[in-house]
This record gives structure tokens, sequence and C-alpha cells, in this order.
């Protein structure tokens, strides 16, 4: 299990290991992003209602009821597992956002306080990974929507302290995200440190955030469409002073695990699927839950159609099948056949480029820095990255395990790509979409969007 | 899981693997607009005769289509004033369909069809291309032009721009808003956008 060490001995945060306990922070938000985007990929959002609602009526009616009765059941059914994939999609995307977002607001606090964040090659490199870190350490995968992944989904933004069976002697030890990041506002607060307001930030009012998209709605039984995110809960911030940055520290945690007092793993270690109550949500409005919530509702609206499946007499059925895509756990590109290998080595090339244009963000400012997220990052995400995302999970491939011959679909790694030093990273990002397009020409849309990226350093 | 009878006629909702943002494609790119015509970004839209992607139109505000070059979501707008919004975007590009300042700066697809709601913003959950109407209007008001009544009073319904350009594809995984899960009348939600109301 990978385990980074950020201190030699300190378990305080201190004005001389700040830098490192913000980097740190860091590391953990962007471990959270490919465990996220993983699992939102593995959910088709809209599958076809027709099959599952045929596919219903002939169990309803194996369990003995009348056509008439089975059509009417079944419609409803298939209208609530539709809305159910629609929305556990909304809700993780909601959630990936927003560790973006945290990312950059922990970079723009390095960038203040301790010089220039470092985000290239800070993805886990071996699965099961851990949050650097978090005590008691436990394994998180990049793995299909689950109930199992959901329960690592809560451990990770559980509000509470896990239950604790080994205490480790780790160098950096914190029970909670949101204790991890106390110790650093203490330190801010505690302390007279000086800010660089010099150095370039990612700052609100231009266009680089926005709390909501379309892949953060769903639509209820009805069709109206529902917005997971409050516009109230969070934005980018220019940390300049004290105030600011515990702004930021405040906005990071109550995002992820909602205000003192929010309800968190039920003392036996189960999901408490009871009412909200107003700390588990996240801005004053309370419109937008934290985090740990938004799992919550996902975990235990899927246990309660479960119920309702069980209550019909068709309880055998696995609901997941009918949304959830067979992607294979923690998947690594160099275990993909050939015709996959490429594909994947180009998509996890567009993902460490991201991660290559925002740190060079931080070392520019301006209009340069503007273009740079604008015509960069933006694009490389949404119409680049989430393009070739859906056109490699079209893609499969067959393996043994256990004796039995499985066929998964490929799926996005989310790894690294070791960028090296003999030619920039975009002329390299050119070579991997070119071998790419020799074993999948459906990707050539894509030549185009990879020419226009702007030519980046490491 | 049981087999499934796939009966087509059923047409609730759904069917399509989760949707990327699709690719442009190469058959049905926009016809290229001559530089005398203003590009603007949708149905309703053109500020002058013959501004549409026809030509034929007669009068401000009376275009078919939009002369801008059709492009599938954000950030792919060529130029100032040719990118459409709704979908992606923060709450202040959310204002502005089709009045953005640069390329590369329009948060959604064009044309603009008569479905498409904002998701940031003040104009959360209504009517995009409404809005574009509005800033438009507004613009023709201050140039003391008549404005002509569109094609059709909300903008371009998404199944006729897919009759007319082949087509019609813009960027999200959340799925068609037209379609309905057998609990709506999708009719109902189409005049309660074209009159204003919020989704």
């Amino acid at each position: 299990m990978l385990q980074s060490k950020f201190f030699s001995a300190d378990s305080e945060v201190t004005p001389a290991n700040l830098g490192e306990a913000i980097q740190q922070a860091i590391e953990i938000e962007i471990a959270t992003i490919p465990v996220y985007l993983y699992t939102y990929y593995s959910i088709n959002r809209v599958p076809d209602q027709d099959s599952i609602s045929g596919s219903l009526v002939q169990e309803l009616v194996k369990s003995g009821r009348p056509v008439k009765e089975a059509n009417k059941i079944a419609l409803d059914l298939s209208a609530g597992i539709m809305v159910y994939a629609n929305k556990a999609g909304a809700l993780i995307m909601s959630v990936a956002i927003e560790e973006m977002l945290h990312m950059a607001l922990s970079s723009n606090l390095k960038q203040a306080l301790a010089g220039l964040p470092e985000l290239i090659g800070k993805s886990p490199g071996v699965w099961p990974a851990c949050l650097p870190g978090h005590e008691p350490e436990f394994p998180i995968n990049r793995a299909k929507l689950s109930l199992d992944q959901l329960v690592t989904f809560l451990k990770i933004e559980s509000p509470d302290p896990l239950p604790d069976k080994k205490l480790l002697a780790a160098p950096i030890p914190y029970k909670t995200i949101g204790l991890f990041y106390k110790m650093i506002m203490d330190c801010i607060k505690d302390n007279d440190l000086p800010y660089n307001t010099h150095s370039p930030q990612l700052l609100p009012g231009n266009a680089y955030y926005a709390q909501n998209n379309i892949d953060t709605v769903y639509y209820d039984k009805a069709h109206n469409p529902h917005f997971t995110n409050a516009p109230d809960s969070g934005d980018l911030l220019y940390v300049k002073d004290r105030e600011s940055a515990i702004h930021a520290i405040h906005c990071i945690v109550e995002q992820g695990e909602g205000f003192p007092g929010a309800q968190g793993f039920d003392p036996d270690g189960s999901v408490d699927c009871e009412k909200m109550i107003s700390p588990d949500y996240d801005d004053f409005d309370k419109e937008e839950l934290s985090h740990f919530e938004k799992f919550a509702q996902i975990y235990c609206h899927y246990k309660s159609l479960n119920a309702q499946f069980n209550k019909l007499g068709i309880g055998k059925i696995e609901i997941s099948d009918y949304f959830v895509i067979n992607v294979a756990e923690n998947p690594k590109t160099a275990d993909y056949p050939a015709h996959i290998r490429p594909v994947s080595d180009f998509l996890n090339g567009v993902y460490t480029y991201l991660f290559v244009m925002v740190e060079n963000c931080y070392k520019k400012s301006g209009n340069t820095q503007y273009e740079l997220f604008m015509f960069g990052i933006h694009k490389s995400m949404i119409f680049i990255l989430n393009s070739v995302c859906g056109d490699i999970m079209k893609l499969k491939y067959k393996v043994h395990e256990d004796g039995k011959e499985i066929e998964y679909v490929a799926a996005p790694t989310f790894e690294d790509y070791p960028f090296g030093l003999i030619s920039s990273p975009k002329s390299q990002l050119i070579d991997l979409y070119t071998a790419a397009l020799a074993v999948y020409p459906t990707i050539s849309y894509l030549g185009q969007r990879v020419q226009d990226l702007p030519d980046v350093g490491l | 899981m049981a087999n499934i009878n796939y009966n087509p006629n059923l047409s609730l909702c759904g069917g399509t693997p989760p949707a990327p943002a699709p690719a442009e494609r190469a058959a049905a790119a926009p016809v290229a607009a001559s530089p005398s015509v203003e590009l603007h970004v949708c149905m309703g839209l053109n500020a002058c005769k013959g501004h549409d992607r026809n030509g034929t139109n007669n009068c401000a505000g009376t275009g078919y289509c939009a002369t801008a070059t059709r492009h599938n979501c954000q950030t792919l707008n060529d130029c100032h004033g040719q990118g459409g919004c709704g979908l992606y975007g923060d709450s202040e590009q959310q204002m502005r369909p089709g009045s953005n300042e640069c390329a590369w700066q329009g948060s959604c697809a064009v044309p603009i069809p008569a479905e498409r709601y904002s998701t940031l913003g003040e104009n959360t959950g209504k009517s995009v291309w409404l809005l574009a109407r509005k800033l438009f209007e507004e613009r023709m008001m201050k140039a003391k032009r008549t404005v002509g009544e569109p094609p059709f009073k909300c903008g371009p319904p998404e199944n006729w721009l897919t009759s007319v350009l082949g087509s019609y594809d813009s960027c999200g995984n959340s799925g068609d808003k037209r379609c309905s899960f057998g609990f709506n009348n999708p009719e109902d939600h189409a005049k309660a956008l074209c009159e204003g109301k919020k989704e």
C-alpha cells in the first residue's frame, strides 16, 4: 500500500513544517480524484428503461403477478432505477468537481504560505492506495459503483474518526481529513506568518470554477432537473492573509464533512439513513449536502431500492447490473492488451497534462494564466479527457481469474504518465495520441483538439 | 440478470452508454458563413435581413438558423459572440448566451435548442434561448431596430434541429431533457420552459 512520508518525526503542524503539511493536504485531495472519477465512469447514467422494464415484467410474472399489474410495477421500478443511476452519477460528479476545487484552494494556501504547490506525478502510484497519513489506514480502490465502494467513499469523507484497530507509527497522523486541516488551521491561527501576495494563485471571478454543470444535474421521476451543488457552497479564494487562509480551510472541510455536529457513521460502523440534520449541509441556504451525506444518500437509496425489490419477491435481482458497467478493480495500463494499452497511455497522458497545466498556472499570472486555464484545462477536461474516457469504455478485453475467463470493459486508469525531459510534454502527448490512433481510429476526431492545447513545460 | 426483451415501441428513456462529449461530424460540418454576414448563435437572433444560414430572412429576429460555426460544447466557439451557453460555465458566463467576449469563452453548444436550461446563475433552470433572445432584443432596442417574430416562439426544438441538421449533439452525461420516465408529459415541461418558468 502506498504511504508517502511528508514528515520525518513530527506529528504536529508547526511553522517549520507547514509547507509539507499543506503539500500533504494537496496530495490527499489529489488521491480522491481518480477514485471518484473511476466510479463515476462505471455508471451508465442513462440506461435503457425499456430493457429494464421488460426484464422486470418477466421476473414479476414469474413471481406470480398478473401481466397488467407486473407492467405497472415494472414501470415504477424502472423509473426508480433510472433516477437512481442518474442521481448517483450527478452526486459523485458534484463531489469530484469540489475535490478539484479543494486541490486548488490548498494550492492557493501553499502558494501564499510556503511556495509553489507540487501537483505533477502526485496521483497514487500503487493501488489499492490510501489517504496519505490517515489513521487508521484503509484501502482505497478504483472500483465500479457498489455498496462497498460507497463505504470507502464515506470513510474518506467521514466527519468522525474511524474505529482505530491499529495505531500506526505514522509520521503524519490524523483521524479525519477535517482534523488534519484543523491542525493546519491552528498553526495559521497561532502564528504570525508572512503571506506571499505576489505569486499567482487561481482566483475567483475568472470562470475557472463553476459549482454546477449539466453533469451535476439529475432528473427525478417526473423528469424535473435537480442541481446537486449550491452556488453559495464555495468558490476559489485568494489566500492573502490569515482570515482568507482560514476561510479557504473552512470551505474545504465543510464541503467534505459538513458543519460541526454533522452525522457520521453510526457507532456500530453502519451508515445512518435517517433524515439529514442542519450540519449535514455545507451551505447556509441548506441546499447542498456535504460529501459524506451525498455518499450516504447514494448508499441509502440503493438499500431502499433493494428493500423494495425484496418486498416484491424479486430480491434476487442485482439492481446494479442494470446500470453499472463491468470494469475491473484497479486495472493497470501495463496489463491491458495491445489494442487498449496505447489508448490508455494517451488517456493517462491527458490526465497528467492537466496537472502539468494546473501547476503552471501557479507560475503564470494575468492573461497568460487565463488563456492556459480556459484554452488548456477546460478543453482538456471536457473535450478530450471526458471524450476519451467514453471512447475507451467501448473496448473490451478478457482475463483469466480463478480458472474462469472473464470479459471486462476497459476503464480509464487515471495513472500519472511519466513525461520525459527530452521533449515537451505536449509533443509527447501528440506522440501518445498518434500511437493510440493507430490501434483505435475512433479517436481520430481528437487530433485537432490535442494540437490546439497550449505547450507547457514541466 | 433476467433475459431482456427489448421493445422499441415503449420509447421511455435511456438506452445509450454514458455519453462522452461527442465528436464533431465531418459530414455535418457547418456551411462557411459569408464574411459579410453577422455571426450569431441561433434562430431569431439575427440583426439584419438575409443574415441567417439560408440568407432568406426578411428582417431582424426572424432568421431560421445560426450563422456562427456550429459546435457542441464549451470552449469551442470561434470568436466574440459566437458561443452558446447553459450546460457549463460559471454564473456570469451563463448569463451571456451569444455575447461572450472572445474565442473559446462560450460555455456551451451552438445552436441553442428550446429545451436547454441554465445550470448556474440567475437563470438557473430557465430557458437559455429566451435569455439569448432577451439580450438580442435589448441590443436591437438600443440600435433602434424593429424585431420580428422568430420562427419558433421559444427557439428551435431539438427534434426540429435534428430534422434540419441531420443530427444535433451537445455535451453532458445527465441524459436527454426531452424524455420521460413514464410519469410526466415532456410537452408540459417544454411549455413551462417556454413560459419562462423555472424547471
